[in-house]
């Protein structure tokens, strides 16, 4: 019985997470908008429903009925499945950051995370670089140059920063001790390690960027010069699929980096599910804000950034880790 | 040959060439406003300033009134030159209206134009501007005298160039006005230049008034159809309806001028002021069809036609406004397929002495306009230049104008704008009079250099005609021709007898041999009647003989292509019978003409501003008339409809030789058999002798270097003994209203002369009646009323009937007839 | 040593220069914004602003359009189709005036070359329609009852071309030339 009982936990759990993940993607969309309008001292969507507030389910609804549009020397197959695979990933990365502290619910400890995975760090990794496989082959499907364009720089971007993010999580474990995320947080019960590693904060929240797409990274879609890059022959609710891939993956990148460095569901008084949106919130409102802020950056600078700087500094954030760690016989 | 330097670029000019002309051939456009090529200078408007640096004159000076001089250095930038003629300008338009936007010359406007390159843009006179009144000057030319800058051209013209008097300067000083005494219709039938001459907006043109301006214009040069000279004009077109003609400089046919049948003429492209007097759609039966239908209805019946009672029961008629293609393509069609004709001409005779003038001439002898221009004697046989081809008269005008002595032998009342001795000799004796005329003229000596052949024709020509019945003295006239350098013989085609033309040649290829550069220019009867007889044979058929063959049974099919035998038949009643036996009358047209009326297959074609097409004129030019626009019924007059269509209402016309191509079922596209100018050479041997059969040709002359058959023996005696009792009925042409685009015309209906028969004094006092009564011609089945009009200037025995709208002239069984004196009644 | 110092520095003002332009779009953040909320509030256009064409009358009432042509020469988009025609008094005037408001830029070329003031760009600008045709405006659409921007001006008083009364009765002319009488 308690297998089924177990089983009922994580569907509702699945259930639970995908939902909350769902809205607080689309209400990102409106928020986002509603901030940089604010930025731009501007209203921004306030339309729909009071404030806005409709927005989202204004623009689901066009996308929905938008037409679903094909190109005729488009690769059909790979064309229609590549928007899933961009908004599929980031929703299973989910399934191994722990949102709360365990609930003891009639003296049984039901863990806040889907499923407590001790090679948790990794698989995070590991399926991070699989998002860019949405975009590669969506703009190789789509048989168009601008497509094709905005695909190759989404994969060279992807290579350039899965390194120096991954190098920037490596001080992070060798403090942890672990790759479970469970674990990680529970490593930060002291000390946030953005206190500890504030170099390792800065590589991975620019590579968390890079990895996002996001201004001042958005090479692989530049509106102005690719006409949209990947997604130029996209329509309808798969160029929303595209778009809530986005979204979703900046919320992720959010819980990620409280994981890693905010001390995860950690905190005082506040009951620690608060303290994880919290901190989750914190990364997607600080992208909207560079987005506000910095412009594209050119692609030479890009790979600049990426190779010569964020890799090196990572390389020898490390070095000085360990040292530090050897010295003090952590 | 002077050499001379104008702002740095140096040429040499033959002696006597203004200094504005000889700018001008270096491209450098002088301003003027009073100089004209064709008017010469007066140096009254002062704008052509330019400086002289050096050479015989100095300074500020006025580069129309200087010729150009060997040494000089002339500057039309120098700042002092600039600012003088910037004054000039200022000064000028101290007086002039500010109404440019009302104005029809806003666009096309030298006043417009200079005042706007000379930088003048505010009027720092404080004072108050003249004004005038305007008088009415006809329905073509609007007058607005306030725009006036006083250069004169329009009187210069008017009564210079064209020779009449009744427009001209009034007043003196800053008072100076141009018009007439009396308000009324200009007389002369070329005012319309007034509008091309005058540098503002005096005269503008009233067909054209408020409706369009130059900018928006489709322009096209083309060539007039409306008489035989070919005059090369400009087709206007806006708003797919022709707006305004223009006369196009061509020098050696019209010059800068065009006559007012030709300028305002056009309306028949536009289906008149309402745009449905036109046939714009195809018809089978009367009811609109498509083209497509028609052509299909008319190839079948055709082929069916053919196949029952072969190729000889179709005849096709062509006419003397067909174009080149179009005349090529019935030749060719009716020669591959064994139709009778094409039957150019109803009246037979007309088509003998068009062949027989065009095979005399040569490009020795044959004149353009503009070498008439320059003979000192002139001799005028059988033609009434102002209403057969007024650009004509226009031409002996400035031949007048440089002292040459002017005969015309014709019977008619001939009135011409300069003066000339008329010798009114009946139509059989206008052979006599020329002959002896031209005998007289060559002396002894010359005589015998010449030739055995020559000799023999000036033996055999009569040696007098008699002062009385001439009234003037022939000898005298002889002598004036004797001494003469450049005559030239014009001679026409209409009244004459059938000899006439040929005897005309002989005449001018004798004057020639006796040591004269002799000319001679042929009047003929339609834009392209020259080509005609060079299509087909002397052997076809006459208009009568197919009449007669239609009228047994024979003939089952006509194709008319832009003919109409009911304008141009004297005998209506029998043809009309004779075309209701017709199995199939296709016509193809663009005029309303009866016969498009009465046809079974209608098919529209395209009217010369519409395809490009090619015409021949009398001295052999062939000129090449561009389409001005795409046709269809015009949008004037009222909104066009707010609709979206994908084709042009009243587009469906084609060219018709592209129709009668089609209809011949031999194949859909001409281009897979033969280009046009294969056609028209396989056709027109001399077409292709010009070397010169790429299509399409412009100004080449198709005359053969030397005719053959010169100095026919002339008859010596007059035609006498079988001659009938009573007058002589003639039917002539008048200018306006009696040729076929012109009658369709309603621009020109405001001056159509009114319809008049034209006889002696003092045949009129014998027979009891006075000028302005209205008669009544007694004819075999009917009878013609008409007013009569009577002269002293016209030969005796003789009545005049012109061939015009208003007058029913088809009731005649002939193309000639002669009327008893009893028969003619006052009514 | 120098080197690495200038590279330290260097990277300081890098980074400085980031928080500078976070700085500022942080302190927009908080400023009211600068929109107004177009269809609740319609700001009170100028004059001149260049919307919806109009055909103006001069200050007898009659239309001031003369056809001349020059608006449809100067329009960059062809979108003024007129016929011009001449009313019984002689007085010039549009048969019909067409504009194609689908094509037109509201560019305000047309006005600028009116020699009568009659056409005149109004700020009226809210124009969207749901059919092309429904764009096509003709004289009855264009025409108004009033001056427009200039309302005393009445070009027939100044043209030299007499509609109604004699010659020299505008302003600033002298009385009509007798040529028939010999008095200066």
């Amino acid at each position: 019985m308690w297998w089924i009982l177990g089983l009922v936990l994580l569907i509702m759990k699945l259930i639970i997470v995908i939902s909350v993940l769902f809205g607080f993607a689309a209400y990102m969309v409106l928020v986002e908008r509603k901030l940089l309008g604010r930025f731009q001292i501007r209203y921004g969507p306030n339309r729909v429903g009071p404030f806005g507030l409709l927005q989202p389910l204004a623009d689901g609804i066009k996308l929905i009925i938008k037409e679903d549009f094909v190109p005729r020397t488009a690769d059909r197959l790979v064309f229609l499945t590549a928007p899933a695979v961009v908004a599929a990933v980031p929703l299973v990365i989910t399934a191994v950051i722990p949102f709360s502290d365990d609930l003891t619910i009639g003296g049984t400890r039901i863990p806040m995370v889907i499923t407590d995975l001790n090679i948790g760090m990794l698989f995070v990794l590991a399926l991070a670089s699989l998002a860019v496989y949405g975009i590669a082959l969506g703009g190789w499907a789509s048989n168009s140059k601008y497509s094709l364009l905005g695909a190759i720089r989404g994969s060279a971007q992807l290579i350039s920063y899965e390194l120096s993010m991954g190098l920037s999580l490596v001080p992070v474990v060798m403090l942890a001790g672990s790759f479970s995320l469970v674990d990680i947080v529970n490593a930060q019960e002291r000390l946030p390690f953005i206190l500890v590693q504030p170099v390792s904060f800065v590589i991975f929240l620019i590579s968390a960027m890079a990895e996002s797409n996001r201004i001042p990274f958005d090479l692989p879609e530049s509106e102005n010069e690719l006409i949209g890059g990947f997604h130029t022959e996209y329509s309808g609710m798969r160029f929303g699929l595209f778009f809530v891939g986005e979204y979703v993956s900046m919320i992720v990148l959010g819980a990620l980096t409280a994981v890693f460095f905010l001390g995860g569901w950690r905190g005082p008084i506040l009951p620690s599910l608060f303290w994880f949106l919290l901190k989750t919130m914190l990364i997607p409102l600080f992208f909207i804000w560079t987005r506000a802020t910095l412009p594209r950056l050119r692609y030479d600078q890009l790979m600049h950034l990426g190779w010569k700087f964020l890799l090196p500094v990572a390389l020898v954030n490390i070095v000085v880790t360990g040292g530090v760690m050897l010295f003090m016989g952590w | 040959m002077p050499r001379l330097v104008i702002d740095d670029l140096e040429i040499e000019v033959p002696k006597g060439t203004k200094v504005i002309d000889a700018a001008e051939r270096l491209g450098i456009m002088i301003p003027r406003f009073c100089y004209h090529e064709a008017l010469g200078a007066v140096g009254a408007c002062r704008m052509c300033a330019v400086k002289f640096i050096q050479g015989p004159f100095k300074g500020i000076q006025m580069s129309c009134m200087i010729d150009a001089q060997d040494g000089m250095i002339v500057s039309t930038t120098d700042q002092e030159a600039v600012d003088f003629r910037k004054r000039v300008i200022e000064w000028l338009m101290i007086n002039h209206p500010h109404d440019c936007p009302v104005c029809d010359e806003g666009g096309q406007c030298l006043l417009q134009d200079e005042t706007v390159s000379s930088g003048h843009a505010r009027r720092r006179y404080p004072g108050k501007k003249r004004t005038y009144r305007n008088q009415y000057l006809g329905p073509f030319i609007a007058h607005e005298m306030n725009r006036c800058i006083h250069c004169y051209r329009c009187s210069r013209y008017y009564q210079e160039f064209s020779g009449y008097r009744d427009l001209g300067p009034l007043q003196i000083g800053n008072r100076l006005y141009f018009g007439r005494f009396k308000e009324g219709r200009l007389e002369s039938p070329y005012s319309g230049n007034l509008v091309d001459i005058c540098p503002t907006g005096v005269y503008t043109d009233i067909p054209a008034r408020y409706k369009v301006r130059r900018w928006d214009l489709q322009r096209s040069p083309s060539v007039c159809i409306h008489c035989a000279l070919g005059c090369n004009t400009i087709g206007n077109a806006h708003y797919r309806a022709v707006m305004r003609v223009e006369a196009r400089m061509n020098p050696y046919v019209n010059g800068y001028f065009l006559c007012d049948e030709g300028r305002f003429g056009f309306s028949y492209t536009n289906g008149g002021a309402d745009h449905a007097q036109r046939p714009w759609t195809s018809k089978i039966g009367g009811a609109d069809v498509t083209v497509e239908a028609a052509l299909a209805e008319s190839s079948s019946k055709l082929s069916e036609i053919a196949a029952v009672y072969g190729p000889e029961a179709i005849v096709a008629l062509g006419s003397a406004r067909n174009s080149l293609e179009t005349q090529s393509m019935l030749s060719r069609l009716c020669r591959r397929k064994g139709w009778l004709g094409p039957v150019w001409f109803t009246d037979t005779a007309v088509y003998r002495k068009v062949r027989s003038a065009v095979e005399r001439l040569d490009s020795g002898i044959a004149v353009s306009m503009r070498e008439i221009e320059f003979a000192d004697f002139v001799i005028i046989a059988g033609a009434d230049l102002l209403n057969e081809a007024p650009m004509a008269a226009i031409a002996v005008r400035q031949a007048s104008r440089k002292n040459a002595q002017i005969v015309v032998i014709d019977p008619r009342p001939i009135s011409l704008p300069f003066e000339f001795r008329h010798v009114p000799a009946v139509p059989g004796q206008i052979e006599r009079c020329l002959g002896s005329l031209v005998k007289g003229s060559i002396s002894k000596e010359e005589l015998k250099g010449l030739d055995s052949a020559a000799k023999g024709f000036c033996k055999a020509l009569p040696a007098k005609f008699g002062d009385k019945e001439s009234g003037i003295s022939i000898p005298e006239l002889a002598d004036q021709l004797m001494a003469s350098r450049r005559p030239v013989i014009v001679c026409g085609t209409g009244i004459v007898s059938e000899s006439t033309p040929a005897l005309a040649a002989d005449c001018a290829q004798l004057l020639r041999e006796s040591g004269k550069k002799a000319g001679l220019f042929y009047i003929l009867p339609g834009a392209s009647s020259f080509s005609s007889a060079l299509l087909s044979g002397p052997d076809a058929k006459g208009f009568a003989e197919i009449l007669s063959e239609i009228e047994q049974g024979s003939i089952k099919a006509l194709i008319a292509a832009e003919s109409d035998p009911f304008r141009d038949f004297p005998d209506r009643e029998r043809l009309d019978k004779a075309l209701s036996q017709l199995d199939l009358l296709v016509a193809i047209d663009y005029l309303p003409t009866e016969t498009v009326k009465r046809a079974s297959v209608f098919l529209p074609s395209s009217t010369v501003f519409e395809m490009n097409s090619t015409f021949v004129n009398p001295e052999g030019r062939v000129q090449h008339a561009e389409r001005v626009h795409a046709g269809g019924v015009p949008i004037w007059g009222a909104h066009p409809p707010r609709i979206v269509r994908n084709f042009i209402p009243g587009g469906d016309h084609q060219p018709a030789w592209e129709i009668l191509w089609k209809i011949s079922a031999e194949t859909s596209v001409l281009e897979s058999v033969l280009t046009l100018g294969e056609l028209i050479a396989a056709e027109m041997p001399a077409f292709e002798a010009t070397g010169k059969a790429q299509y399409p040709v412009n100004q080449a002359r198709i005359i053969p270097e030397k005719s053959e058959g010169s100095f026919v023996k002339p008859k010596t005696r007059p035609e006498q003994g079988q001659k009938p009792k009573g007058f002589n009925l003639l039917l002539t042409d008048r200018i306006f209203a009696s040729r076929e685009p012109s009658v369709y015309a309603d621009t020109l209906e405001g001056v159509f002369p009114e319809p008049a028969l034209f006889m002696h004094s003092e045949d009129a006092a014998a027979a009891g009646l006075s000028d302005g009564d209205t008669v009544s011609v007694g004819l075999e089945p009917g009878s013609i009323e008409v007013k009569l009009s009577v002269s002293e200037r016209m030969a005796r025995g003789v009545l005049i009937l012109p061939r015009q709208k208003g007058i029913e002239w088809q009731r005649m069984k002939d193309f000639s007839a002669w009327i008893a004196l009893e028969r003619i009644r006052k009514i | 040593m120098a080197k690495e110092k200038s590279v330290l520095r260097d990277l300081l003002d890098d980074v400085m220069g980031l928080a500078d332009s976070y700085a500022v779009t942080l302190k927009h953040l908080f400023r009211k914004p600068i929109t107004e909320q177009y269809p609740d509030f319609k700001r009170l256009l100028p004059a001149r602003s260049r919307g919806r064409i109009i055909l103006t009358r001069d200050p007898e009432g009659e239309e001031r359009c003369v056809a001349c042509y020059l608006c449809s020469a100067v329009c960059p988009t062809d979108c003024i189709s007129i016929e011009g025609a001449e009313r019984k008094d002689g007085r010039r005037y549009p048969l019909w005036f067409r504009i194609n408001f689908a094509r037109c830029i509201y560019c305000g070329m047309c006005e600028e070359a009116c020699p009568t003031l009659a056409i005149q760009l109004t700020p009226d600008f809210e124009f969207s329609k749901y059919g092309v045709l429904d764009f096509l405006y003709e004289k009855e659409d264009l025409l108004v009852d009033h001056q427009g921007k200039n309302a005393d001006y009445d070009y027939y008083r100044h043209a030299g071309v007499s509609v109604e009364g004699d010659k020299g009765e505008h302003i600033n002319e002298k009385p009509p030339v007798d040529v028939k009488s010999n008095l200066p």
